[in-house]
């Protein structure tokens, strides 16, 4: 790990290499504080445990706390994650939030729980990668089913106005977690609620080295775009997002430039850090090949769904939300929706 | 496929992507460095993100 932070620093920019240890950082805490978003939203809906959604909505409120001056203050400098509520957001959030549950894991989940050697995840990030790749290059035609201009609320009404508007939102979802789990249900865990401030303070330097803020599927679909191009198989001239500058650009270069690529790499690093230190991790259940395929559908879906809804529970919500997105606030209910319905299939399937 | 073998093969085929992807791209101008920092940089985010339609 020191070696590559060294070669990067040597090859490719301090930056990629600072954004590197950034990913280690997220990696570790995912991975060291079990922090899942999926595992979170299961208990809520099946446990009535509130604890994993109360932890989620305080890291969005700390990053949103720091994340919308800083967006006010360097409006040139960096870019919030902005969507369009569209059609393709309404439909990508639910299909992925089904998707999630039926892949135990989510975008960043996918990632650290391969970075620990889960084995349906590792089978499944080479599916999401492809599905990413799918979703960007059919984007366009999603968009002309029906789309608006992104919102962003940092630039509508001001930092301190969309914070408060954004704590308020988030203050709402925790009072129906607690209505919904019942009041004497504890919400603080320790645990959780330390992995809740390290990753907002992570997500806060990967808005403030990179520019923009934390995402993951980007990555995935580039890793896919670069090998389809490389083999003929696909012309990024011919494709309208792909054929933007931007991705042209990064097209052309080492994944190593990219910024979510380096901290996708980073949070596989951090993960596998975390899984060495442990002397000896318990064996997981063996799954059935019907488990494995749903897994792998799951996980190509993942992708798929990721890109049309314009970023995962990363990009979209918690980068999103916390840069003023409305998308994020849209893409939740549809998630969570959707969450519902995967859970249902996760159980038909004997997961 | 046992899980140590499944964790090795992941991570070789990776690693063998990093690499290939290294060596078929065009070469890091480090005259074009990034800035450490971007905030305060005085340039515009140039990087792809998954919530842009771009």
């Amino acid at each position: 790990m020191a070696a590559f932070f060294l070669a990067l620093v040597w090859f490719v920019s301090m930056r990629q290499a600072v954004l590197f240890l950034v990913g280690v950082g997220m990696g570790g805490v995912l991975a060291g504080a079990r922090f899942g978003f999926t595992t979170g939203w299961r208990r809520l809906i099946e446990q009535r445990d509130p604890r994993g959604v109360m932890a989620q909505l305080f890291l969005m409120a700390l990053a949103a706390a720091v994340s919308m001056p800083l967006l006010a203050a360097f409006p040139h400098d960096l870019g919030a994650a902005l969507g369009p509520p569209s059609i393709s957001l309404i439909v990508g959030a639910f299909v992925f939030g089904a998707a999630m549950q039926m892949a135990d894991g989510c975008g960043s989940g996918t990632l650290y729980k391969a970075g620990l050697g889960i084995p349906l995840n590792m089978a499944i990030l080479p599916v999401f990668a492809l599905g990413s790749f799918l979703g960007s290059a059919q984007l366009e035609q999603w968009l002309t089913l029906g789309a608006v201009a992104p919102v962003g609320l940092v630039g509508r009404f001001g930092p301190w106005e969309a914070l408060g508007l954004t704590c308020l939102g988030l203050a709402i979802l925790g009072a129906a977690a607690r209505l919904w789990c019942g009041k004497a249900k504890p919400w603080f865990d320790r645990r959780l609620f330390i992995g809740a401030v390290l990753l907002a303070i992570l997500a806060v330097l990967n808005l403030a080295i990179a520019g923009q803020p934390w995402g993951v599927v980007y990555g995935f679909g580039l890793w896919v775009a670069k090998i389809a191009v490389a083999t003929g198989a696909f012309d990024p001239a011919a494709n309208p997002f792909w054929s933007q500058p931007v991705n042209l650009t990064t097209l052309s270069q080492s994944v190593f430039l990219d910024v979510t690529s380096i901290t996708n790499i980073g949070i596989l690093a951090g993960a596998l850090w975390i899984a060495a230190g442990q002397a000896s991790t318990s064996a997981s259940a063996s799954l059935t090949a019907r488990q494995w395929t749903v897994g792998i559908i799951a996980g190509f879906l993942l992708g798929y769904s990721s890109r049309l809804a314009f970023g995962c529970n990363i990009g979209a919500m918690v980068s999103g939300i916390s840069t003023g997105s409305v998308h994020g606030w849209i893409w939740v209910p549809l998630a969570f929706c959707g969450s519902v319905l995967g859970l249902r299939i996760r159980r038909h399937f004997g997961y | 496929m046992k899980k140590p073998m499944l964790a090795a093969v992941f991570w070789a085929l990776l690693i063998a992507f990093f690499a290939w992807d290294w060596a078929v791209s065009a070469p890091v101008n480090q005259r074009l460095e990034p800035p450490l920092i971007a905030a305060g940089s005085g340039q515009a985010p140039s990087g792809g993100h998954c919530a842009s339609t771009f």
